[in-house]
């Protein structure tokens, strides 16, 4: 930790009143007293005492989720922690919750810490912070204009992890599981599930050649995009061998995670691929941690994914779901669209997946899997806003009839427009920055469901 | 140059070559030759993949497309394409259509120069240096006239490119920016090769220009796949140009 100057205690008492009178106003002062401790001390995460263990979490899906089980494992075992759950991934909101969790003298408050880090603010973050642990979940293509590739933010990763700090892998993406090759490691996998396929049934798949000599890669088998294991028949360069191996048994909602040759039983959380990869990657390191298994097992039956990204009610007998899906994350978006599909029942859409900004760069619609949704049980897809028309014609590029799809009106009328005429389910796929947009429309259709007695 | 109907033959067998799929895909633009399949499904459509001699070594094929890649895979294509510079070259001046989209263009360029101001040796087919900034990202939106069409679409990239092409431009920009912040004048054109920094679906998004591309093809009856759903896209996206002030995302 670098010395505290004179810029750092005025950084700090700043930041603290500021942060008071946010939280005395009602608000969640989870960034703004962060950015104003940095503008007055640029080196105040370096200055900052830091807990004396620190996770953090990153990689393009996944993060949010596996923070906050860490989170909740190590409260539920009375352990406090400095952690940045309610506010931002960026230099500002981490900064904010080191400045929250330390006293006026600096000095942190808390044993623990975990930090989600956005991937891009690698560089404002690792060096100052200097993590003990940090687990990378996968690395896709995300933002085309912020995030450009997956390879690109691997190389930022690489260039601004600090060297002691040892790395947690996902072994099944070649990507994250290449950042950082001088880093000490240990890799967790998920083994072969009945479901993986020997080629990628996703439109992308980001790591087709090897990374060492750029021949094609042979895939043993693919999950999705470039998860799965594949190895290069030309150098030998495979997939890393896990030190930590899921075999995953969904119809008992249980894992067998060996570890090292140890086995150990543990109950799923949850029964999507995403989330067993999320608890894979949370054991994994709570174990390197030094967590017993048992310990472990009681933390999991005592909680369950809080998924503030879904919101599920029941009007007469028809499901309204809000589901968010991360526009411009074409990965996130096939994901979701996936998971969609392979619901049971007759279905309606509302798409609240907009550009506010006229200029904004669509071209992600064309990396994601559109054609998951051409589905006979997709019976009606209602599409506001000013990116309507660019999605009704990657819908129909995806095979979906005309007829099923209404775009020209507002947000707000968009319930309108729903048939709810023999429809079992409704989502509301909402943008990561509309919750209270999707909230109000899925009050809506609430309502209209109950009018129109459907 | 620009050519009609009548200059190019009408053929049964037209082959599109996609150069390195597998690597030369981002953005969203392989969906370009998936269009075109759908318009023109009796085409033969050949990909090269890194690890094969390129279909065009032996045979001409009607059109090579290439779409944006990783800067380690513009490295490992200049490598590949190195020894048929001068088949390449010979394409060129034998009018063979080329669609080259995003930062794939920079592989033809002279050369690609990091910031410290090493350089990587491109195949100096077109006299041109992009200049890499990976710590800012170039994003706009970019609207220009390209023979009697407007041409709407996105650039997303860590480099701009410098060097005169006023004269073998493919565009000029009327919203945006061309090759650099000063330029007006977007792309490459020189014969039918057609290169520009323009990423995406570009046929997609500009149907008439994918009318144009079928014609360079020398389809029978060259027609748009979901014509009304693509005018109303591109109309609206045209308007919504006009009406608003272009900055960078």
């Amino acid at each position: 930790m670098a010395k505290r100057t004179a810029r750092f205690y005025a950084a700090m008492f700043v930041g603290k009143l500021a942060y008071a009178t946010q939280r005395l106003l009602g608000m969640n002062a989870t960034f703004f007293p962060g950015k104003l401790a940095l503008q007055i001390c640029p080196d105040f995460m370096g200055q900052v005492g830091r807990p004396k263990n620190l996770i953090g979490v990153t990689g393009t899906n996944g993060k949010t989720t596996v923070s906050n089980l860490l989170v909740d494992l190590l409260e539920a075992e009375g352990i406090r922690t400095t952690n940045n759950r309610k506010g931002s991934n960026t230099k500002a909101g981490v900064a904010c919750a080191f400045l929250v969790n330390a006293t006026l003298g600096g000095r942190s408050k808390t044993e623990w810490g975990v930090i989600e880090v956005d991937e891009r603010s690698s560089m404002h973050i690792y060096p100052f912070i200097k993590p003990d642990y940090v687990v990378c979940t996968n690395l896709f293509r995300d933002s085309i204009i912020r995030n450009a590739h997956a390879e690109y933010i691997a190389g930022i990763i690489s260039a601004y992890m600090q060297p002691e700090t040892k790395l947690i892998l996902n072994a099944d993406d070649l990507i994250s599981s290449g950042v950082a090759p001088d880093n000490p490691r240990v890799y967790y996998s998920i083994s072969r599930l009945p479901t993986d396929t020997k080629t990628c049934q996703n439109i992308i798949n980001d790591c087709q050649i090897c990374p060492k000599c750029a021949a094609k890669l042979d895939y043993d088998y693919v999950r999705y995009h470039q998860i799965g294991k594949a190895h290069c028949p030309n150098c030998g360069f495979a997939s890393p061998v896990p030190d930590y191996e899921a075999e995953v048994d969904f119809k008992e909602r249980r894992m067998v995670l060996t570890e090292r040759g140890d086995a150990q039983v543990y109950s799923l959380i949850s029964d999507s691929i995403f989330n067993v990869y999320n608890q894979v990657a949370v054991t994994t390191l709570l174990r390197e941690m030094g967590m017993s298994p048992d310990e472990l097992r009681d933390g999991f039956s005592k909680l369950h994914i809080v998924d503030t990204r879904y919101n599920k009610t029941t009007v007469n007998g028809i499901d309204v779901i809000d589901h968010m899906a991360k526009e411009h994350n074409p990965v996130a978006c096939s994901v979701v669209f996936d998971y969609l599909s392979k619901e049971p029942g007759t279905k309606e859409i509302l798409f609240l997946l907009d550009d506010e900004k006229v200029l904004e760069n669509m071209t992600w619609m064309y990396d994601c899997d559109y054609e998951k949704l051409n589905s006979p049980l997709v019976k009606r897809i209602v599409i506001p806003g000013n990116r309507a028309k660019d999605q009704k014609l990657r819908l129909m590029m995806a095979g979906i009839p005309e007829e099923k799809i209404v775009i020209g009106m507002t947000d707000e009328e968009a319930p309108d427009y729903l048939g709810l005429d023999g429809t079992e389910k409704v989502f509301v796929l909402h943008q990561c920055y509309k919750p209270d947009l999707s909230h109000k429309l899925h009050q809506k259709i609430e309502e209209l469901i109950r009018r129109r007695g459907a | 140059m620009s050519l009609t109907m009548s200059d190019v033959k009408e053929k049964k067998d037209v082959v599109v070559e996609t150069l390195f799929p597998e690597i030369a895909n981002l953005y969203g633009d392989h969906a370009n030759i998936r269009y075109l399949k759908l318009c023109m499904p009796d085409a033969r459509y050949v990909e090269d993949t890194l690890s094969v001699e390129p279909y065009f070594a032996e045979q001409t094929p009607d059109m090579i497309y290439m779409g944006p890649m990783t800067e380690r895979g513009q490295e490992l294509v200049i490598e590949k394409l190195k020894p048929y510079r001068a088949r390449i070259e010979e394409m060129i001046r034998e009018n063979v259509l080329f669609l080259i989209t995003g930062n794939a263009i920079e592989v033809f360029w002279d050369a690609i120069e990091n910031e410290d101001g090493s350089r990587i040796e491109g195949l100096g087919l077109f006299h041109y240096t992009a200049k890499r900034d990976m710590f800012h990202r170039y994003n706009s939106a970019v609207m220009g006239r390209f023979e009697n069409m407007t041409l709407v679409g996105f650039k997303s990239q860590f480099t701009l490119s410098y060097g005169d092409n006023h004269t073998e431009f493919l565009y000029e920009v009327t919203k945006g920016d061309g090759l650099n912040r000063e330029s007006r004048y977007e792309g490459v054109r020189r014969n039918r090769f057609l290169g520009t920094y323009t990423i995406g679906p570009i046929l997609i998004l500009n149907p008439d220009f994918a009318l144009y591309i079928q014609k360079q093809l020398g389809a029978a009856e060259p027609h748009l796949v979901y014509e009304s759903a693509m005018r109303d896209a591109y109309e609206e996206r045209v308007k919504q140009y006009e009406s608003t002030e272009f900055v960078l995302l």
